[in-house]
C-alpha cells in the first residue's frame, strides 16, 4: 500500500476521482437534477431525446457534460501524443453491449458514477445496485479469467477512431446553433440544467483528467479484486466516494435513508440485476459507460461503437418504456435485464477460448 | 500531405466543414426555420399548450362545482369524466384534491400518486399544472401522522399503501433524474 501511494500516478488518479466526486455534487447544486450531477446514461437518455430518438418531451436536452467528456479526452489525448486509431473487436456485440448497458442503468436510474454519488448522498436504496455492480465485475472477471476474450483491438492508420470525436464536434454545434429538429424540454428532469458553459468546462476538465489517468469505476471494482489495494484506481475510485460525501455533507443535501430520496425507487431487486448487467457488460468491454466515452475521443473505434450503442439504448429505454422511475420498474424494463444477462451469458460462451482437451 | 492531390482534398475537406458551420448557422434564422418548417420544439410547446388548455375545458365543470361548494356533485361529475377519458391524469388529481377536503386522507393519498405517476408535471416547478404548493405541505402533515398509524396498526394494507404513495410522492418532489 505504501509503495503505490508514493507512485505519482496514483495522487493524478486520486486528483481525477476527488473532481469527479466534487463536479458531480456542484453540478447538481448548479442546476442538474438532484444526486445527478454527473451521470452518463441519464445524459445520454436526455441527448437521445434533444436528437429525437425518443419522445419523452420531459427528457430532451443536449448536456454539455457529455461533449466534454469526450471533447476533453480528446483534446488530452491530442496533447500528450496518445491518440490513435484503433478498433475491429467484435464490433457487433461491442454496440449491443452499449444498448445493455443503458438498459441496466436506466432500470437502476443511474450509472455507475451515479450510484455512487447517490450513495454518498445518504441514498440507501443504492446498497442493492451495489451489490448488482460488485457482483457483475466478479462474473466478467471470472468469464476473463476463464478465457473469454473479445479479441484484440488493432492499430487502423486509416483514421477511424476520428468519427467519435467528430460526431461530438458536431454535437457541440447543435448545442450553441439549435436547429430547429433539436429538441430541449421545458420541463422535467432534463429542464434542469447547470449553465451551458459552465458544465461544458467542468466536462472538458473531468474528460481530459480521465483520459490522463484511466479512471473508471467499474475498473477500479475490478483492479481490487485482481491486485487488492495496491490499484491506483481503486484509490481513485475511494477519494471519488469521499469528495462526494464530504461535499454533500458540506453542502447540506446529505440526506440518509430509503424513502423520500430523489430518481430512486424501491424495486431493490431489480436494482440489483440492472446493476449486475452494468458490471458483467463493463469488465467484458474495457470500462463502465464514462470510461468508453473517453476511450472513444482517444481514438478507440470500438469503444465508439459502445458509444452509439449507449445513444440507440438511450433512445430505446424510452421510447419502449423499458427505464426505470420513482414509481418502480416496468415490466419491459424487467424482460430486457433478462434479456441482457442472457446476452452477456452467451458471449461469455461464445467468446471463450478453451484449452484444446 | 503528400501531393497535389493530398492538398486538394485538404482544400475540399475544409470547405465542407466550413460550409456546414455556415448552413447550420444560417438554419437558426427565422426565415430559414419558415422554408423548413421544422421547428419541433415550437410544435411541442403548441401540442402542451393544447393539453393544457383541453384540460382546463374538460374539468370547468369540475372547477366550477368546486367553486359553489358542491363537492359532491364534482366527484359525480369526475366519474363521467374519468369514464370518457379513463388513462387522463388530471381527474385522479382533481379527485385527490377533492377527497383531501372531504379528509378521506388515504383515498386522497393514493388518487394524488396515481396523478403524479401518470403525468410527472404535477411537482414540475415549470409546469402550469403544478402541484407543489399541494403536495409539500401534505407531505409534511401526512408523513409523520401515516408513519404513526403504521406503527400502531402493522397489519392495516391500506395504511402501508398510503405510506408508499407519501413515499413516492416524497420522491417525486426531491427531485432527481426521471
Amino acid at each position: 500500500m505504501r509503495l503505490v501511494l508514493r507512485d505519482p500516478h496514483t495522487w493524478l488518479v486520486m486528483l481525477a476521482g476527488g473532481l469527479l466526486g466534487l463536479a458531480g455534487v456542484m453540478l447538481a447544486l448548479l442546476g442538474n437534477p438532484q444526486n445527478s450531477g454527473i451521470c452518463v446514461s441519464c445524459f445520454l437518455e436526455n441527448s437521445a431525446g434533444a436528437l429525437g430518438l425518443h419522445d419523452n418531451a420531459r427528457m430532451q436536452y443536449l448536456r454539455p457534460e457529455l461533449i466534454g467528456f469526450v471533447l476533453g479526452s480528446t483534446l488530452a489525448a491530442v496533447g500528450f501524443r496518445e491518440f490513435s486509431s484503433k478498433g475491429g473487436s467484435a464490433p457487433l456485440p461491442r454496440l449491443l453491449s452499449g444498448v445493455f448497458l443503458i438498459v441496466g442503468c436506466s432500470v437502476f436510474i443511474g450509472c455507475p458514477i451515479k450510484l455512487f454519488l447517490r450513495l454518498a448522498a445518504g441514498d440507501l436504496t443504492t446498497l442493492t445496485g451495489l451489490l448488482g455492480l460488485v457482483g457483475g465485475v466478479w462474473l466478467g472477471l471470472k468469464g476473463l479469467a476463464a478465457g473469454v476474450d473479445l479479441g484484440r483491438a488493432k492499430k487502423k492508420p486509416d483514421g477511424s477512431g476520428l468519427w467519435t470525436p467528430l460526431l461530438f464536434v458536431l454535437l457541440l454545434l447543435f448545442l450553441f446553433i439549435r436547429p430547429g429538429f433539436v429538441l430541449f424540454s421545458e420541463r422535467g428532469s432534463a429542464a434542469e440544467a447547470a449553465p451551458i458553459l459552465i458544465a461544458l468546462g467542468i466536462g472538458l476538465l473531468l474528460g481530459a483528467a480521465a483520459q490522463r489517468t484511466r479512471f473508471c469505476v467499474t475498473g477500479g471494482l475490478r483492479d481490487l479484486m485482481i491486485m487488492g489495494m495496491r490499484a491506483p484506481l481503486f484509490w481513485g475510485f475511494i477519494v471519488f466516494v469521499l469528495v462526494a460525501f464530504a461535499a454533500g455533507l458540506a453542502t447540506g443535501t446529505f440526506n440518509l435513508g430509503f424513502y423520500g430520496q430523489p430518481g430512486a425507487h424501491l424495486d431493490l431487486l431489480w436494482s440489483f440485476f440492472g446493476m449486475l448487467l452494468v458490471g458483467s457488460v463493463s469488465v467484458l468491454i474495457g470500462g463502465c459507460p464514462f470510461r468508453q466515452l473517453i476511450k472513444a475521443g482517444e481514438g478507440d473505434a470500438d469503444a465508439g461503437l459502445v458509444v452509439i450503442g449507449m445513444f440507440l439504448g438511450a433512445g430505446l429505454v424510452q421510447a419502449w418504456q423499458i427505464a426505470g422511475t420513482a414509481a418502480g420498474v416496468p415490466v419491459y424494463g424487467k424482460i430486457a435485464v433478462v434479456l441482457g444477462l442472457a446476452f452477456i451469458l452467451m458471449n461469455l460462451l461464445f467468446f471463450r477460448e478453451r484449452a484444446a482437451a | 500531405m503528400k501531393d497535389r492531390f493530398d492538398i486538394l482534398l485538404g482544400v475540399l475537406l475544409l470547405s465542407c466543414a466550413v460550409a456546414i458551420v455556415g448552413l447550420l448557422a444560417g438554419s437558426g434564422s427565422q426565415a430559414s426555420q419558415r422554408d423548413l418548417a421544422l421547428d419541433k420544439a415550437l410544435e411541442q410547446e403548441i401540442a402542451y399548450q393544447a393539453k393544457v388548455s383541453f384540460l382546463e375545458r374538460v374539468y370547468a365543470p369540475v372547477i366550477e362545482l368546486r367553486a359553489q361548494g358542491q363537492n359532491e356533485s364534482a366527484l359525480l361529475k369526475l366519474d363521467e369524466l374519468s369514464r370518457q377519458y379513463p388513462a387522463e391524469a388530471h381527474g385522479e388529481l382533481l379527485r385527490g384534491e377533492i377527497l383531501l377536503q372531504f379528509g378521506a386522507k388515504q383515498k386522497a393519498i393514493a388518487h394524488l400518486a396515481r396523478a403524479v405517476r401518470m403525468n410527472g408535471d404535477y411537482v414540475d416547478r415549470h409546469s402550469p399544472l403544478s402541484r407543489r404548493e399541494l403536495i409539500d405541505p401534505l407531505l409534511d402533515r401526512e408523513l409523520v401522522e401515516m408513519k404513526q398509524q403504521a406503527d400502531a396498526n402493522p397489519e392495516s394494507s391500506t395504511v402501508r399503501a398510503a405510506l408508499k404513495d407519501l413515499y413516492y410522492l416524497q420522491g417525486r418532489m426531491a427531485g432527481g433524474c426521471e
